[in-house]
C-alpha cells in the first residue's frame, strides 16, 4: 500500500522536474526562425516604397507644417484639420493613408485637431444614428444630431515616381508633394516635397 | 579630428523663442553626438541648435575626411529639460556624404515640449559603400 502511495507521488514529481528542464528562461516562444526586428530600421530589402520611405516622408512633412503660421494658429485657436485621400501616382501598390495617419497622429501630439472622414466617417454616422434613431439611448445621455464640425483646411497631396533600368541597375526617384489648403477660399497656404531615391544593383 | 565647440545660436530670445535651450546650453559636441561604433572618415565638425517658434531646431554639419562617398546613418532623440524623451524613436536616415563632403543635416524638433537632443550616428562600416550593410547596421536586409 506504502509502496503504490509512494510511486503515485514520485511519477508526477519526475515529470515535473524533466518539463522543468526543458523549459528555458526566455520570455519567447518559438524555434528561432522568426524574430522581432526594428521597426525603425533602414529598410533596404527592396526599392519598392517601404517603411523607411513612409517614416522619413511623414516626419518630413510633420516638421516642416509645425513650422507654418497656419498650424500653429490652428493649435492656438482649434481650428480643424482633415486629410483628403493622397493620390498615388507610383505603379506601386500602397495605402498612402499610411502617410497622412501618421502626419495627423503626430501633429495631433502637438496639439493639432483634426476631424474625419472618407472611410472613418461611415462608423461615425452609424453611432450618431445608433444613438439618436434607435430608440434605445436616454435622450439626455446622448449626443445630438447636427453637432459636428467642419475643417478649415484639408490635407491633399500625391505621391510620384520615376523608375529607370539597364542592365546593371535600377534606380527609382520618388517625389512626394503635400499642400495644406484653406477649404473656404482653396488657397494653398504650405505646401512641400520630400524626394527619395533609391538604387539596385541587377 | 579635432571637433570644434558647440555653437550654439542663443537668439531664441532675440526671436521671441522664451524658452531656452538651458539642457542644451554649455555642451560640447561630443556631448550631443552619440556614435554607434568608430567612425574613421565622418565627423561632426559643427553643430547649430536654436529655438524658434517653440521648436528646437539643429543643424549640423558633417564633414568626410575620405574621398570615398561614406553611407552615414543618423537620427535624433529629442529630450526634455529633466533628460526625459519627449517623442517617439526617430525612424534611422539614411544619408550619403560624398568624397571630402561637409554635408548639413537640418532638423526641427517635433514637439514644442523638446529642449534638448542627442544626435545618434552610424557609419561604422567605414567603407564608402552604400548598399554593404551588416548586422551592426540600421540598414536591414540589404540584399537586393
Amino acid at each position: 500500500m506504502t509502496k503504490i502511495t509512494s510511486t503515485r507521488l514520485l511519477l508526477p514529481a519526475l515529470l515535473a522536474l524533466s518539463l522543468g528542464a526543458c523549459q528555458t528562461t526566455s520570455p519567447a516562444i518559438g524555434d528561432g526562425s522568426v524574430a522581432y526586428g526594428d521597426s525603425k530600421a533602414v529598410e533596404t530589402v527592396t526599392t519598392d516604397l517601404g517603411s523607411t520611405d513612409i517614416q522619413m516622408i511623414a516626419e518630413k512633412m510633420t516638421q516642416s507644417l509645425l513650422q507654418t503660421p497656419e498650424i500653429q494658429t490652428a493649435i492656438k485657436k482649434r481650428h480643424l484639420l482633415m486629410a483628403s485621400p493622397v493620390k498615388n501616382k507610383t505603379s506601386e501598390y500602397f495605402d498612402t493613408r499610411m502617410i497622412t495617419d501618421t502626419i495627423l497622429t503626430q501633429l495631433q501630439k502637438n496639439g493639432v485637431k483634426y476631424v474625419i472622414e472618407g472611410e472613418d466617417m461611415q462608423n461615425q454616422v452609424d453611432e450618431l444614428s445608433r444613438q439618436n434613431q434607435s430608440g434605445l439611448y436616454k435622450k439626455s445621455k446622448s449626443v445630438k444630431m447636427g453637432n459636428m464640425q467642419g475643417a478649415k483646411y484639408r490635407l491633399d497631396g500625391s505621391i510620384s515616381s520615376i523608375i529607370k533600368k539597364n542592365s546593371s541597375m535600377k534606380d527609382v526617384y520618388y517625389k512626394m508633394n503635400l499642400r495644406l489648403i484653406e477649404i473656404e477660399s482653396g488657397i494653398v497656404e504650405w505646401s512641400d516635397e520630400k524626394e527619395i531615391r533609391k538604387s539596385a544593383k541587377r | 579630428m579635432k571637433q570644434r565647440a558647440l555653437t550654439f545660436l542663443l537668439s531664441a530670445t532675440l526671436l521671441g523663442g522664451a524658452a531656452s535651450l538651458q539642457a542644451a546650453e554649455g555642451g560640447s559636441i561630443a556631448s550631443k553626438v552619440e556614435e554607434l561604433g568608430k567612425m574613421t572618415y565622418l565627423k561632426v565638425s559643427d553643430m547649430r541648435a536654436v529655438k524658434r517658434d517653440g521648436l528646437l531646431r539643429i543643424q549640423v554639419t558633417i564633414s568626410n575626411s575620405s574621398s570615398d562617398n561614406q553611407q552615414l546613418f543618423y537620427r535624433f532623440r529629442w529630450l526634455d529639460d529633466d533628460g526625459f524623451t519627449v517623442w517617439e524613436e526617430e525612424p534611422w536616415k539614411p544619408e550619403v556624404v560624398y568624397g571630402l563632403q561637409k554635408k548639413m543635416i537640418n532638423a526641427v524638433s517635433p514637439s514644442f515640449k523638446a529642449t534638448d537632443f542627442r544626435l545618434e550616428l552610424q557609419a561604422a562600416k567605414n567603407d564608402g559603400a552604400p548598399l554593404s550593410g551588416g548586422s551592426d547596421h540600421p540598414a536591414k536586409n540589404l540584399n537586393q
